[in-house]
């Protein structure tokens, strides 16, 4: 279906083509086609041998009924449309103002002077604009190294991810052994429990291990909690790829392992990198384990950072949109880049389990 | 003893055999030494461990006695001794599996034998070994990783469901812990009428906020969806990527600036209202601060941060629908509606069922939605007893019950509730997947 009306063609009789007449004009175009039809067959039987005088005239007739009958129902059909169209676009800018209105107003807290929400002016903005949040997170507080922690955990654990997910998801697509149906049922079961359930006996195993204010114990508390959903969603992914090409590699005198790195991994690139983006993503504002597990300052996460600026004791809501709005931009940039990729992504891991 | 039949007859023997001790049959029948002594040498490292073990697993039992006369760093403490039980029974768990895996390995080497009527060889069974051990070095960091940061974590929190493991009076180092059946249960289900009242509206309020998240996220990225691919606006990639802000900012950092935008006195919200004229500072709406109000506005707010998900899902899932069937169809005269009726509405639900599902079972467990937005609140009128408020769900209750009030027992007893109201929902799932159906699993 044609999706761009601007570009609306003229046709040979100078009549504005309207491409949507086939979409909601469905009687204009059966009322005259019947009227075509009787026409035509009333031509053929007085003059059955002259059969191009025939079509010649019939086109003239065509025009004649196109401006006469098609002209009235356009106009009726471009209005119905402009309505529409205007309607539409009403609708999604009211969305739009709806989406964007705490995101801008954070982005000017960010910028405006004083602490509290409660001294901002109503409007965006309507407090001037000041850079003091971002020269104090920098000068006056450990924003430089809650951020390095940050992106060590959230580096490590995204490669770790790729790592055991992907070659866990290898091996469930493409061996067969004892237990495997067990554990892809265990995978599923587990996944759908958020992970502080467990926390206290995590704690006490981190004890042990001596993990505990340790930023590898995060990455391992991370890394096991993403697992189970993980290797089950590129483990469908892995299962669309033809076995033809593993096959092929196996014959050239492959082993597995080589298998795996030069021919699955780069096959499933797109999910791939769907999972580095999400497991790269969800450590930096995560709250609850880092508040249980990190405990000096100087291991300090962003997310405990920024929490520290809205506590009850202060609320310094101007000092967290600074600091928030530094981490949440270049996510933003990033998803938007990935939109396309995300979008084929998320239906894909509706299709194919 | 060494004649080795192979009509089968020997299968009985074999099974006794490799049974009594782990590897006999392949040192002793099958001539396989290295694998044999592979696992002998396995079985007698359980056994040297032996008393070892034996001493937690009572330990995991008894949960220590009173020592009121040590210090309390050598006390007693209940809870490393469950833990310490519980990861030796994982250990114990890998290792029954092994066996089995070495009981099934020797048959299925008899089974080759009565068909081919020769052993194989030691030396190929070198060679084959490094293909053989792919898959078992493949999935070991999973199976450790998700046994004891996963499965022993959970099993421990299932155990305190049946302990009397609570603040005060019961938490080590300073007391010990002892096993109370199902005390527990029976306290929380009709037991105490505040506890049972906080549990019946906390679980109805959660199964509410599940169904109400899921539908009105999933209707709502419909919606944008199905009406950005039918309008005819040029700038439509425009707004798609406003609508995917809210997916893109973190939860919390969007919940948390929700949360002072709402507030109740000095929100920015109620002052633009009042600002407005649309009413007085008397009159300021309770966004957040009245039980019944909060709901609704969770479950808005929720609206605000969910929909970019399903609307990208929905996008992904119309392009997989034919332009054809499209054009079809409105050739045929059917009108917008009647397209998104018959066509649209069926082939995206189809394709999106089991992410509909699995969005209920993460709303359930939707912990950033309710903690970082309201953090439960309001309060209601047992909150100072049962830390149970007026937006709080099961998994924040937990929270609560957890770090606030120490009631961990209390706290285990919900998260199994959980787990046998939602592991239906993960198999019902399993059985939906192509490789399940497919027999391939």
């Amino acid at each position: 279906m044609k999706t761009n009306s601007d570009q609306t063609p003229i046709n040979d009789s100078g009549e504005l083509n309207q491409p949507d007449n086939l979409q909601n004009g469905g009687d204009a175009v059966v009322n005259e086609s019947t009227i075509k039809d009787d026409h035509r067959s009333k031509e053929t039987a007085e003059n059955p041998e002259n059969k191009d005088e025939v079509v010649e005239k019939d086109r003239v007739f065509e025009k004649q009924i196109n401006k006469k009958s098609l002209k009235y129902q356009n106009a009726i059909q471009r209005a119905k449309n402009r309505t529409y169209k205007a309607f539409v676009l009403v609708f999604l800018v009211l969305v739009s103002l709806v989406v964007l209105y705490p995101l801008v107003y954070a982005v000017s807290a960010a910028f405006s002077p004083g602490k509290s929400i409660s001294a901002l002016s109503i409007v965006p903005f309507g407090s001037g604009v000041t850079t003091s949040h971002f020269q104090r997170l920098f000068k006056e507080t450990n924003y430089i190294r809650w951020f390095r922690n940050t992106l060590m955990i959230a580096t490590a654990t995204s490669v770790s991810t790729i790592l055991v997910c992907s070659l866990s998801a290898y091996v469930f697509s493409r061996f067969r052994f004892l237990f495997k149906k067990t554990m892809m049922l265990a995978l599923l079961v587990l996944q759908i429990f958020p992970s502080f359930i467990g926390m206290i006996a995590i704690y006490v195993i981190l004890l042990r291990i001596k993990g505990l204010d340790t930023l590898w114990g995060m990455v391992l508390i991370y890394l096991a909690g993403n697992i189970p959903y993980n290797t089950w969603l590129v483990k469908s992914y892995i299962d669309a790829i033809p076995r033809a090409y593993d096959e092929a590699a196996k014959i050239d005198g492959a082993s597995n392992a080589r298998t795996f790195f030069s021919v699955i991994l780069p096959q499933a690139s797109p999910i791939i990198t769907f999972l580095a983006i999400v497991s790269f993503t969800g450590p930096w504002m995560e709250f609850i384990f880092a508040k249980l597990i990190l405990r000096s300052n100087e291991n300090q996460t962003l997310a405990l950072g920024l929490f520290s600026f809205v506590t009850d004791r202060k609320n310094e809501f101007t000092m967290f949109c600074a600091g928030a709005l530094i981490v949440a931009v270049p996510f933003i940039v990033f998803f938007l880049i990935t939109q396309k990729m995300l979008v084929s992504s998320l239906a894909g891991a509706g299709v194919k389990e | 003893m060494r004649t080795l039949q192979s009509d089968g007859s020997s299968r009985k023997k074999i099974f006794i055999v490799s049974l009594i001790f782990m590897g006999l049959a392949h040192l002793t029948i099958l001539k396989q030494y290295v694998k044999g002594a592979l696992f002998a040498l396995l079985e007698m490292v359980m056994i040297i461990l032996a008393p070892k073990i034996f001493r937690l697993l009572q330990k995991m039992i008894t949960l220590g006695e009173p020592q009121p006369d040590l210090p309390i760093f050598e006390k007693d403490n209940s809870m490393f001794m469950l833990i310490d039980g519980i990861l030796i029974l994982a250990v114990l768990f890998i290792f029954v599996s092994l066996y089995f895996i070495s009981v099934r390995s020797a048959l299925s080497t008899y089974k080759d034998y009565c068909a081919t009527d020769k052993l194989p060889e030691s030396k190929k069974f070198l060679s084959e070994f490094g293909a053989k051990a792919f898959p078992i070095a493949g999935l070991s960091p999973l199976v450790m990783l998700i046994l004891f940061f996963v499965v022993v974590p959970l099993v421990f929190s299932a155990s305190v469901a049946f302990t009397n493991y609570s603040a005060p009076g019961h938490i080590p180092p300073n007391n010990t812990v002892d096993w109370v059946g199902f005390d527990n249960f029976k306290f929380l289900f009709g037991g105490n009428a505040t506890w049972t009242g906080a549990l019946g509206r906390v679980a109805a309020w959660t199964l509410a906020w599940a169904t109400a998240a899921t539908v009105t996220c999933y209707a709502g990225g419909m919606i944008m969806a199905v009406v950005m691919h039918e309008s005819k606006i040029k700038i439509v990639p425009v707004f798609r990527a406003i609508f995917i802000l809210p997916y893109a900012v973190p939860a919390v950092v969007s919940m948390l600036v929700w949360q002072n935008l709402l507030n109740g006195s000095f929100g920015t919200i109620n002052r633009t209202l009042i600002e407005l004229g649309l009413m007085t500072q008397a009159t300021t709406i309770p966004w957040l601060s009245n039980a019944t109000l909060a709901k609704f506005t969770v479950v808005l707010i929720n609206l605000w941060a969910g929909f970019p998900y399903f609307m990208l899902l929905t996008m992904g899932s119309m392009t997989a629908i034919s332009k054809e069937t499209f054009e079809a169809a409105r050739i045929d005269g059917a009108s917008r509606s009647q397209v998104f009726r018959a066509i649209t509405l069926p082939s995206v639900l189809y394709q999106t069922m089991p992410l509909i599902i699995m969005s209920f079972t993460h709303n359930i467990n939707n912990f950033g939605a309710i903690f970082f937005l309201t953090g439960g609140n309001p309060m209601v009128s047992d909150s100072t007893t049962t830390s149970a408020k007026g937006t709080d769900i099961m998994v924040t209750w937990i929270y609560n019950l957890t770090i606030n009030l120490q009631k961990y027992s209390y706290a285990a007893v919900l998260a199994v509730c959980i787990f046998v109201v939602l592991a239906p929902f993960a198999i019902f799932n399993f059985r939906r997947t192509k490789s399940y159906k497919e027999g391939e699993l």
